[in-house]
Order: structure tokens, then C-alpha cells, then sequence
């Protein structure tokens, strides 16, 4: 008895000596996050960091022979914070950033990132250009393009005839209401452009002109949380007669349908997952969990695309460590070589460090739940069309 | 087209009044003290997030928030006036860099409480139709509209009939003179500074009932509030309504009959053109009363 006692004790030791000693040698990483934790796009830059720890606390747990170590920097939303940040970050030790948002901000960030050879990758701005300026090192998860696919596809499935596009004049929501107008016109579909300053809050002219001269089936929203409450509010006090309410970014979220839920129902707005949602890959729910556990509260889509650009980077990260290529432009190389299902479905880069396949889906609120309707492939139900919030 | 005109025209004096109802409280510190209190905004936005607080927190309409807005607006806003008072050299430029500053401070404070979401009150009644004839607001529109006229004759007659209101048009024309007449400029500037605080609790519990508040919205409040402030004349109120609703109805006319990307733009255009013909602003010394 005494000798077996004796045996498992030095095995236990020696477990925890080994546990101890794997611990010792994990290569820890610095990675940095520059996001907008104060001034106007705060809410989204807090979304997206929760995200990124999330994918660092996933990564470490998952990981004994690479840590990942986030260092943030917050850009107070202003562009040339925005580079300050990646700098103070570079000085830190990062080795890499994940983050960004606006493409205004994301442009200097990576620049500097760019100039000081850290790879940047990003899901915070949609502007060609951040793809289209010759960055080494820059890569996106999401893009226009994939927001546009899901807006045309939807507009498809409806049978839309005239739409009214009421778009923010910032640079990301020109450009996708731009091109969404362009191919609308394209398909023959009468296509409606009102823009507008993003300082504006009383939306009821506007509205009043697609109520009495537009007449159209759908209004398109391209703008923000505060513009959608703002159209949505004189949409209900004006009623237009339009049969649809679409909506891009930040709208089909469950925050919007408990903080407003006399202007969100049947409203449609992008969305990776329905709410409640629902994983069913390993890598969901382990998100999910992480998620939870982290923050005690359901995870959003800024939380999923901050997450699955900063796994992304911790792999590529991890695989360029093991191959001794960090300090030659492995991550990079690493991330290039990307081809891998994620939370926003597969992810792969092409050479100017776009994702090749990113098309976002299309949810619609209903009653407190948001149900995907679009593509079809992804649908967890199915459409209420007509459908008005009023 | 005669429909889409009157309802700009309509939207444009409501919207005017709400902005009247924001610059009150800056145009009354500015035109007895010459004090631009850049933190202004701010705490028209922390009656905001009282709001805010009371709906969600309590369920109550936001209405309900206008006796703590008040209260608690009025206390910072004499707190405000407390580190102000303390500047001894060149108060005018001084206090703007030290309300600048507070202002910065106010925003990261209301974020770090609040966060940074956007929040709008969820009360249905205050965001049904109000509709006469063709014209049609939000119920919450409509309602704060007539609130801020009466505010507006409520500070107008308070400024000229009330001994305060005469004492603190004393000092701002002339502080030394007003001492001999047994006025204590100190006091009469804070009950200047508490009445601006009183108004802002009055204008961020409306911005709440029918606009948007994020944390980062106070310098665009104080910025609208300024360009009102100058182009109603320094100290006029009722230049303060008037400068208020052009602006408005400049900006809904723009967005209905050009487009609503100019609409800011229209607004500058306006307030460089009444600067240009008139420098005293609309109703400058000549004509102020109040």
C-alpha cells in the first residue's frame, strides 16, 4: 500500500513538473488590438475587442505550446490615433494587430502596420481601397461585396420593382449603396438614391419624398444604429407605402430588438447567426462558451467577426512559430495560405488580402426571435413579406 | 410638392424648437457672462442618460426624468461654474479651454457608466403620430415643441422682470458697476450657471424622448448650440428661437428640395450669411431685449 502510495505520488509530481515545464517553454505573443474604445464608433470597437479575447482566452486554452498575449490601444476613433496606436503597439512587441474600425481609421492603422512590417488584419471596413492600395500585409474577412450579394439577393427573392436607397454619406455606406444601386439599375429594378450627412437626425423629409413621390416597394437603409432608429422612427409616424424595411450592419441584432421593439419587427438587417442563436461546429461553440463565460451575455456579430479574424491571426501565428518564419514575414504567409470554415463561413484570401468568399445572409426580425431568410442554403425560416414594423 | 413643402416647413420648426431648447442654456451663460461653456452639451446629454435611466431602470415614461434631470444637471452645471469662477486672468479664452476640458471628461464619464450603445426611448406614446391635416410629427415632437416655447417666455420674462434676472443683465454690462448697486456678481453668475443646468435637464430629457444619445453626441449638441447662440445675437432669447427654427426649416427645405447630404452645409451657409449682413447676429444689441 505504502509503495503504491509512494508510486502515484511521484507520478503525480512528475505530471505537474511536466505540466510546468510545457507551460515554461509556451512561446507567448504579442498581438495588438487598436480599436475605437472611446468617441463615436465605441460601441462597435468594444464589440469587436470582445471578440478578440475572446479568440485569445479560445487559442490559449487550446494551445500549450503557443500563447497568445492581446495588448490594446484604444484609437478614441480618430484616424490619427488610429496610426499612433499601431506604433505604441509595435513598440510594445506586437507582432502582429487585429482590429480596426472605419475604413478611415483602418487606413492609417495599416499603413503604419504596413510600414513597420506587422501583418494587419481587420473585419471593421468594407472600403475598397483598404484592399486596393498595394498593403503587404493587410487582410479582411468581410467586404462590399459580400454585404451587396446578400442585399441583391434578398431584394431578388422579394420581387422588388422600386427601391429607395437612404444612404450615410461615410465612405464605407456610399460605396455599398452606390454599387447596390448600380446593379439594382442593372437588373432593371428602379433604384432610388437619398443621401445623407450623418449628422442629420430628423429623417421625415426624406421619408415624406419616398412617401409621396418614390412610392417603391422597399427602403433600403445603409447607415448606422442611430440613422436606422432615426428612418425607422419617421417611417412609422409617415407609413409609406412600401412593402419592406431592409437594413445593412448592426440592425438584425438582438440588442436592437429588445431596445426598440416597436420599430423592429419584420425589419430585415444582415446577420451571420439567428437569435437565439444556435452553433453547431466545434468552433462555434466553443466561441459561445468562451463567450459567455467571458461577458455573461449572448454573442453578437461584432463579437463574431472580432473573434474569427483574431483566430485567423493566432493560427497563422502559431504555424508561422513552428515553421521559425515570425521574424521573415511568416504570419503573413501563414495567413495567405488560409482555407479554413469559420463562424462567417470560409475564409480565404486572395492576393491583395481579401477574403474570397465572404457573403454575408440576411435575417429578418420576428416577434423577439431573428430568423435568417436569405440565402436559402442558410434559412432558418422563412420570409414575412409584406412585412412593416407599423 | 405643396405636401413635401409643408411638412419641411413643419419638421423644420419643430426641429428648430428642439434646437432653441438645447442653445437656451449656452446663450443665457454666453450672454450675461461671455462665458462659452463648451461642456454644454454634455450635460444636456447626462439629463439624457437620466432619462434614459428612469425608463429603463424604473419603467416609467421619460417625463418622469425631468424633476432629478433638473436637479442633478442644475448641481453639475454650478459645479461647473465653480471651477470657472476659479480662473483669475483672461476668463473668456480660459474658459474655454477648462469647459473643453470638462466636457471630454463628462463624455468619458457618461460612457463608462452607460456604454457606448446607442440608447432612444422605447415609450410608444411619445412616438406615435401626431397628425394635423397633412402635417405630421411624433407625438414627443409636438409635445417638447411646446414645452420649449414656454420655457423660452419663462426665461425671457424672467431675465427682464425678476430682480435676478435684472441683476445678472447688471453684471454682464457692467460687473463694477453692479457691485456699487449691492448686486454680488458671484452669486448672480451661479444662479446664471444653475438656470443654464435647469434648461439643459429640460433639453436632454426632450433629445431623449424623440432623437438618439450616444456618449460621443455632446460636442455636436455644443456646436448646434453655439451656431444658434451667435446667430441670434449675443443675449437675445428671442433671437434664440428665431436663429433656431431658420436653421431648421434651412435644413428640412435643403433635404426636400435639394438633397439631404447638403443639409449641414446649408445650415453653414445660413449662419456665415446672417453673420456677413448682420455681424450683431438676427437680434443683436440694438434690438435685444431680455
Amino acid at each position: 500500500m505504502r509503495k503504491i502510495t509512494m508510486a502515484a505520488s511521484i507520478a503525480v509530481l512528475m505530471a505537474a513538473m511536466a505540466a510546468i515545464a510545457s507551460r515554461a517553454h509556451a512561446e507567448e505573443f504579442v498581438v495588438g488590438a487598436q480599436l475605437p474604445l472611446t468617441g463615436t464608433l465605441a460601441r462597435v470597437g468594444a464589440g469587436m475587442h470582445e471578440g478578440v479575447m475572446v479568440a485569445a482566452d479560445v487559442f490559449n486554452k487550446g494551445n500549450s505550446k503557443h500563447k497568445i498575449k492581446v495588448v490594446t490601444v484604444d484609437d478614441e476613433s480618430a484616424p490619427a490615433k488610429a496610426a499612433a496606436a499601431v506604433e505604441k503597439l509595435a513598440s510594445e512587441g506586437a507582432i502582429a494587430i487585429t482590429g480596426g474600425y472605419g475604413s478611415n481609421n483602418i487606413s492609417p492603422a495599416s499603413d503604419a502596420a504596413n510600414k513597420l512590417g506587422l501583418t494587419y488584419i481587420t473585419s471593421g471596413g468594407v472600403d475598397n481601397n483598404l484592399v486596393n492600395s498595394g498593403r503587404k500585409n493587410f487582410f479582411r474577412i468581410n467586404n462590399t461585396a459580400g454585404y451587396e450579394k446578400a442585399v441583391l439577393g434578398t431584394l431578388a427573392e422579394m420581387g422588388a420593382k422600386t427601391v429607395s436607397i437612404v444612404f450615410s454619406t461615410k465612405e464605407a455606406t456610399s460605396d455599398l449603396a452606390n454599387s447596390v444601386q448600380k446593379a439594382l439599375t442593372a437588373k432593371g429594378v428602379k433604384a432610388t438614391a437619398h443621401s445623407f450627412d450623418p449628422a442629420i437626425t430628423d429623417f421625415k423629409p426624406i421619408v415624406n419624398k419616398i412617401r409621396l413621390q418614390d412610392k417603391s416597394d422597399v427602403i433600403l437603409m445603409v447607415g448606422y444604429e442611430n440613422d436606422y432608429v432615426g428612418i425607422l422612427r419617421a417611417a412609422r409616424v409617415l407609413k409609406p407605402p412600401v412593402k419592406a424595411l431592409i437594413g445593412v450592419w448592426s440592425l438584425a441584432t438582438p440588442k436592437m430588438a429588445t431596445e426598440f421593439p416597436d420599430l423592429m419587427p419584420n425589419v430585415y438587417g444582415t446577420a451571420l447567426l439567428p437569435f437565439p442563436a444556435t452553433f453547431d461546429t466545434a468552433d462555434g461553440k466553443a466561441f459561445a462558451a468562451a463567450y459567455q463565460a467571458l461577458y455573461k451575455k449572448e454573442p453578437d456579430y461584432l463579437g463574431q467577426f472580432g473573434y474569427v479574424q483574431s483566430m485567423l491571426l493566432f493560427e497563422a501565428i502559431a504555424r508561422a512559430a513552428d515553421k521559425g518564419t515570425i521574424k521573415k514575414g511568416g504570419v503573413a504567409e501563414e495567413l495567405r495560405k488560409t482555407d479554413r470554415e469559420t463562424l462567417i463561413g470560409r475564409v480565404q484570401f486572395g492576393a491583395n488580402g481579401d477574403n474570397l468568399n465572404f457573403v454575408h445572409r440576411m435575417a429578418q426580425h420576428q416577434g423577439k426571435n431573428i430568423v435568417i431568410v436569405w440565402p436559402a442554403s442558410n434559412a432558418t425560416g422563412k420570409m414575412v413579406y409584406p412585412g412593416k414594423p407599423w | 410638392m405643396t405636401d413635401l413643402i409643408l411638412q419641411a416647413l413643419y419638421s423644420g420648426l419643430l426641429q428648430g424648437g428642439s434646437y432653441a431648447l438645447i442653445a437656451l442654456g449656452l446663450a443665457l451663460v454666453f450672454g450675461t457672462m461671455r462665458v462659452i461653456n463648451l461642456a454644454h452639451g454634455e450635460l444636456v446629454l447626462l439629463a439624457a442618460y437620466i432619462a434614459y435611466t428612469v425608463e429603463s431602470g424604473l419603467g416609467l415614461n421619460p417625463a418622469w426624468a425631468i424633476p432629478i434631470a433638473v436637479v442633478v444637471v442644475s448641481l453639475t452645471s454650478a459645479g461647473v461654474y465653480g471651477i470657472v469662477s476659479r480662473i483669475r486672468k483672461d476668463r473668456e479664452i480660459n474658459s474655454l479651454i477648462l469647459t473643453f476640458g470638462i466636457g471630454v471628461i463628462m463624455t468619458n464619464l457618461i460612457l463608462l457608466i452607460w456604454k457606448a450603445d446607442v440608447r432612444s426611448t422605447s415609450s410608444s406614446w411619445l412616438q406615435e403620430a401626431f397628425v394635423v391635416g397633412p402635417l405630421y410629427s411624433m407625438r414627443g415632437e409636438a409635445v417638447f415643441f411646446i414645452v420649449s416655447l414656454l420655457l423660452m417666455a419663462g426665461l425671457w420674462w424672467w431675465l427682464s422682470r425678476s430682480w435676478y434676472g435684472r441683476a445678472l443683465r447688471a453684471v454682464s454690462s457692467n460687473r463694477e458697476a453692479a457691485k456699487l448697486m449691492g448686486i454680488p456678481p458671484a452669486r448672480t453668475e451661479l444662479v446664471s450657471f444653475i438656470v443654464a443646468g435647469m434648461l439643459a435637464g429640460f433639453a436632454g430629457v426632450a433629445l431623449y424622448s424623440y432623437g438618439v444619445i450616444q456618449p460621443a453626441y455632446g460636442g455636436a449638441l455644443t456646436v448646434k448650440a453655439f451656431i444658434i447662440t451667435v446667430l441670434a445675437g449675443v443675449g437675445s432669447i428671442p433671437g434664440v428661437l428665431l436663429g433656431a427654427v431658420l436653421l431648421g426649416v434651412a435644413e428640412a427645405l435643403t433635404v426636400t428640395l435639394a438633397s439631404s447630404a447638403l443639409q449641414e452645409l446649408a445650415g453653414m451657409m445660413l449662419f456665415l450669411l446672417v453673420l456677413f449682413v448682420m455681424p450683431n447676429g438676427l437680434l443683436g444689441a440694438s434690438r435685444r431685449r431680455g
